[in-house]
C-alpha cells in the first residue's frame, strides 16, 4: 500500500480539458483512481455512456485522459480508453482482461495491464445491470467503479434506480399528491455481494484517505472489485457551488450512503456513520441543502435550521425510516464474510 | 517512471489514433500457441455450423470464442466449445456470456483490446437483433477483426419461426457490415476463412458478418474439403498485416469518441469509403484464395447460364441453396420455353456490388429477383437491383416474387410459376405485382 501523500503526488490518467460540471464529484473521483492506478501497470479503462463520457471523450475537444503531455516512453504509464454503449462498459472491461490474460498465458505479453470500468446510475443500475451482475458473476478480475448520482444525468437529470425517496427528478416531479419519487432504491451494494464480488464497497472522494485505500485494494482484488461512489450531482441535486464534497460527506454519515467497505471472506464495515439513528446528523440538513427536496425541508428564515414542509411530515417520516433501513442493511452485510 | 515501473522505455510510434508501442504483444508467441486442426488436406463430413466452427477454429489469430446459444447457430458454439476441450494445453477459450448484447459487447472490448486478433460469434434471428445497438457501433468502430457470423433465420416472434430465412441479415443491411451469403458448406468454410482478410485490410477495416441459411446448411451435412491449417495461415498472413491502428494494450489511445454532428460528416463518409473499398479488396482475396486452393473464392455473385454479350431473356437473381433447385432446372426450362435464362445467387449483400449487378444485368430483357426475407415492399434484393438498373437509359423490366419465406423450401415447381409468372413482363406491355410463391403456386 502507498502513502497518501505518495499516492498524491503521483500522475493521474484523468487530465484538465473535460467538459464535466465545475465541482462535479466524477472528476473528483477520477483525478483520485488516476492517481491510484499510476502503480506500474498499464491502466485501461472502459466507460458506458454517461457524463463521464460526453464530458471527457467530446471530439474534437481535448481528451481528457492519459498521463502526461504526450505519449509516456514508459508502457506501464501508457493509458487506453474505450467507449461503447450505456450498459458495455462491465463487459468490454471484461473482454479486455480476457485478451490480456490470454496473450500472457501464452507469452505473447509480459507487462501487466490493470483494467477499470466505469459506468453511471443508468449502465449499472437501470439498461446495465444485466451487465454489471453478470460479469461480477463471472468472477472477472477487472474493478468496476459506478458513479452514482441517484439520476440519469447525461439525458437530463431524470429519476434512476438509485434515486433517492422523495427526491425531485424531471421524471418524478412534485404536485400536491406526488412527493417526487415513490421507489425505493435498488440495494445495489447487495446485489454486488451477493452477484459474487471479491470487493465491494460505497465510498466518495470526501471521505479522502479511505477512497485512495480502498480504490488501492480494489485494483489488487484477485475478482471483481465494485466500487460505487457517491456523486452528489450539482446540477442534478441543486445545490451551491462548492459544496460537494460537504455535500458527499453528509450524505455518508447521516446514512443516505454510508461509508461502506466490504472484502469476500474478511467481512467489512461501515465508517463514519453510526448504526443508532440519534449519533447521526439529521438527514434535514442534507436534504435542506439540495433543491431536489425543497418540497420536502425548508429552512426556517429566522433560525437557518431546516423544517420539514407543512403537510410532508408523514413522507419525511417514511424517509427517516427507510434511512434507518440503509444503515441498518450495511451493518448486517458488514458481519457477512 | 513510477517508482514501481520496472519496464524499460519502448519505442513507440505515432499514428492518427493515437500511439502504438511496437513490441508489447508478441503476435509469433500466439501463433507458436496454435494447435494445429489438421495437418493435411481431407474430405469430411459436415454441416454447415460445424463447417464454419472447423474454419474458426483453423486460424492461429482466433483465441476467443465469445457466445450465447440460438437456434439454429447453437451447434456452432457446441463444436468450438467441443474441439477447445479436446484441446490439451490449447490457448483457445470459449467464452459464455449472458445475452447476445453482451457478447456484442465483448466483441467491441477483445477486438479493440489487440487489433490483431480474429474475435468471431454466431448468431441468429433475434439475437441478432439483440445485438443491434451495439453491432452499429462495431459497424462503424473499424474493428475489422471482429466476425459475426449469420446463421440465417427469420426475425419475427409473432409467429416464431426457427428455420431459415435471411430476413435478420436484411434487417441489418444499415449495421456497417460487410455481409457475405453462402449457399452450402463449402462455401462457408471458404468464405469464412477469407472474410476476416476482408474486414482487417487496412483499407477496408469494416467487420464482417458471413451468413448462411439456417436449417437448410446450418443442419444438413454434406461433404467439406478442410485444409491443413498451416496453408490456410500462410493464405491468412498474406492479407492480414499487422494493424497500424494501436488497440488498448498495445496503445496510448481513445476508442469511440462522441462527436457533434459537423464533426460526424467525416466518420460517416469515412464509413462509407471503407465499404465501398472492400468491393476491389473482395475479388482480390477471392482471386488468391482461388489460385491457392484451387476452388471458387469470394465473389460478388454466382452466375450461371450466361453467354458473352448475349442477350437473354429472363435472369433471374436471388441468393441460398434453393438457387440450386433453379440451377438444376434452367436447362430444361430454356428447352421447353424456347427462352434464354440465367440466373445471379448474390454473394456480396452489403456492400451491394451495384456496377457488377447492372454489366450482367444490362442484357437481360426481364430481371426475376427471388426475395427470401419478408419485406414491406418489393423485397429487399429487388431494391438493390432495381437501383443497379436505373441508370441504364432501357432497363430490363423487374418482376418481384417471395419465396422459402420461413425458410420454406422453393421446389421447382415454386421455381417453374415464378419463372411463368415472370413471363409475363416479356411482351412489354404490363410488369406483374410482387407475388408470394409457396408449392408451386401464387398465394
Amino acid at each position: 500500500m502507498s502513502g497518501y501523500k505518495e499516492t498524491a503526488l503521483k500522475e493521474s490518467c484523468f487530465r484538465p480539458g473535460s467538459t464535466l460540471c465545475p465541482g462535479c464529484m466524477e472528476s473528483v473521483a477520477f483525478q483520485n483512481v488516476g492517481r491510484v492506478s499510476d502503480n506500474g501497470k498499464k491502466t485501461i479503462f472502459t466507460i458506458g455512456t454517461s457524463c463521464a463520457e460526453v464530458s471527457t471523450l467530446a471530439f474534437p475537444n481535448v481528451v481528457a485522459w492519459g498521463r502526461g503531455d504526450r505519449a509516456p516512453d514508459d508502457f506501464a504509464k501508457s493509458f487506453s480508453i474505450l467507449h461503447n454503449v450505456f450498459e458495455s462498459a462491465p463487459t468490454l472491461a471484461e473482454a479486455v482482461r480476457d485478451v490480456a490474460d490470454s496473450l500472457e498465458s501464452c507469452g505473447a505479453l509480459k507487462s501487466p495491464v490493470q483494467v477499470m470500468a466505469a459506468s453511471g446510475d443508468g449502465g449499472a443500475f437501470a439498461i446495465g445491470l444485466r451487465a454489471l451482475l453478470h460479469t461480477i458473476h463471472r468472477r472477472t478480475r477487472v474493478t468496476i467503479m459506478v458513479l452514482v448520482n441517484e439520476i440519469f444525468a447525461n439525458t437530463g437529470f431524470q429519476y434512476s434506480p438509485a434515486t433517492m425517496p422523495f427526491a425531485e427528478t424531471s421524471t418524478t416531479p412534485t404536485g400536491p399528491d406526488f412527493p417526487g419519487n415513490p421507489q425505493m432504491p435498488l440495494d445495489y451494494i447487495h446485489l454486488a455481494i451477493a452477484a459474487g464480488a471479491g470487493l465491494v464497497a460505497q465510498v466518495s472522494p470526501a471521505h479522502g484517505k479511505l477512497f485512495m485505500k480502498t480504490v488501492e485494494r480494489a485494483i489488487e482484488c484477485p475478482t471483481t472489485a465494485v466500487l460505487f461512489v457517491p456523486a452528489p450531482c450539482i446540477s442534478g441535486w441543486k445545490f451551491e457551488d462548492g459544496e460537494t464534497v460537504e455535500l458527499a460527506l453528509l450524505g455518508a454519515q447521516c446514512g443516505v450512503f454510508p461509508a461502506f467497505t466490504w472484502e469476500r471472506g474478511k467481512g467489512g464495515k461501515v465508517l463514519d456513520c453510526p448504526r443508532e439513528a440519534k449519533d447521526r446528523p439529521g438527514i434535514e440538513e442534507f436534504m435542506a441543502r439540495q433543491r431536489r427536496f425543497q418540497h420536502m425541508v425548508k429552512r426556517d428564515p429566522a433560525t437557518g435550521k431546516p423544517a420539514v414542509q407543512p403537510g410532508r411530515e408523514q413522507a419525511m417520516e417514511s424517509l427517516r425510516g427507510w434511512v434507518q433501513e440503509n444503515v441498518e442493511r450495511l451493518y448486517r452485510l458488514a458481519e457477512m464474510k | 517512471m513510477s517508482p514501481e515501473s520496472t519496464a524499460l522505455p519502448m519505442l513507440h510510434v505515432s499514428t492518427p489514433a493515437g500511439e502504438r508501442y511496437e513490441t508489447v504483444i508478441d503476435l509469433e508467441r500466439v501463433r507458436a500457441a496454435h494447435h494445429p486442426l489438421y495437418r493435411e488436406r481431407q474430405t469430411v463430413s459436415a454441416d454447415g455450423n460445424v463447417a464454419a466452427a472447423l474454419a474458426t477454429l483453423q486460424m492461429w489469430r482466433c483465441i476467443l470464442y465469445a457466445g450465447f446459444p440460438i437456434t439454429p447457430s447453437t451447434k456452432w458454439l457446441e463444436t468450438v466449445a467441443v474441439k477447445v476441450a479436446e484441446d490439451a494445453h490449447g490457448i483457445k477459450r470459449v467464452k459464455l456470456l449472458e445475452a447476445e448484447h453482451a457478447v456484442a459487447d465483448y466483441l467491441v472490448g477483445a477486438a479493440a483490446a489487440c487489433r490483431d486478433l480474429i474475435f468471431p460469434t454466431a448468431t441468429s434471428s433475434v439475437g441478432l437483433d439483440h445485438m443491434t445497438e451495439t453491432t452499429r457501433s462495431l459497424g462503424a468502430s473499424g474493428l475489422g477483426n471482429v466476425m459475426l457470423i449469420d446463421v440465417y433465420r427469420a426475425t419475427a416472434n409473432f409467429p416464431l419461426c426457427i428455420e431459415g430465412d435471411p430476413s435478420d441479415t436484411f434487417a441489418h443491411r444499415d449495421d456497417g457490415f460487410i455481409q457475405i451469403a453462402c449457399r452450402g458448406k463449402q462455401q462457408i468454410y471458404d468464405t469464412i476463412l477469407q472474410a476476416p482478410c476482408l474486414g482487417m485490410h487496412p483499407d477496408v477495416m469494416t467487420p464482417t458478418m458471413p451468413g448462411y441459411y439456417g436449417i437448410k446448411d446450418s443442419h444438413r451435412s454434406a461433404r467439406l474439403t478442410v485444409e491443413p491449417d498451416r496453408e490456410i495461415h500462410e493464405f491468412q498472413d498474406r492479407w492480414i498485416e499487422p494493424c497500424l491502428l494501436p488497440g488498448l494494450i498495445n496503445g496510448d489511445t481513445a476508442l469511440g469518441n462522441c462527436v457533434t454532428s459537423r464533426f460526424f460528416q467525416g466518420f460517416k463518409l469515412a464509413q462509407k469509403r471503407r465499404l465501398e473499398r472492400s468491393l476491389d479488396v473482395l475479388l482480390m482475396i477471392g482471386a488468391d484464395f482461388e489460385r491457392t486452393f484451387g476452388r471458387p473464392g469470394l465473389a460478388y455473385f454466382d452466375a450461371v447460364g450466361w453467354r458473352e454479350a448475349e442477350r437473354v431473356d429472363l435472369a433471374v437473381v436471388s441468393m441460398g441453396p434453393d438457387f440450386g433447385t433453379f440451377e438444376a432446372l434452367r436447362p430444361a426450362y430454356e428447352s421447353r420455353t424456347g427462352l434464354k435464362v440465367a440466373g445471379l445467387a448474390m454473394r456480396l449483400l452489403t456492400p451491394f456490388p451495384r456496377e457488377a449487378v447492372r454489366l450482367k444485368l444490362a442484357n437481360a430483357s426481364v430481371v426475376l429477383v427471388v426475395n427470401q426475407a419478408h419485406h414491406v415492399g418489393r423485397g429487399h434484393l429487388t431494391l438493390d437491383v432495381a437501383d443497379a438498373l436505373s441508370s441504364l437509359p432501357s432497363p430490363p423490366r423487374i418482376v418481384s416474387a417471395f419465396a422459402g419465406l420461413g425458410g420454406a423450401d422453393v421446389s421447382e415447381d415454386t421455381w417453374e410459376a415464378m419463372l411463368d409468372g415472370a413471363r409475363e413482363a416479356l411482351d412489354g406491355k404490363r410488369t406483374p405485382p410482387w407475388r408470394l410463391y409457396h408449392e408451386g403456386r401464387a398465394l
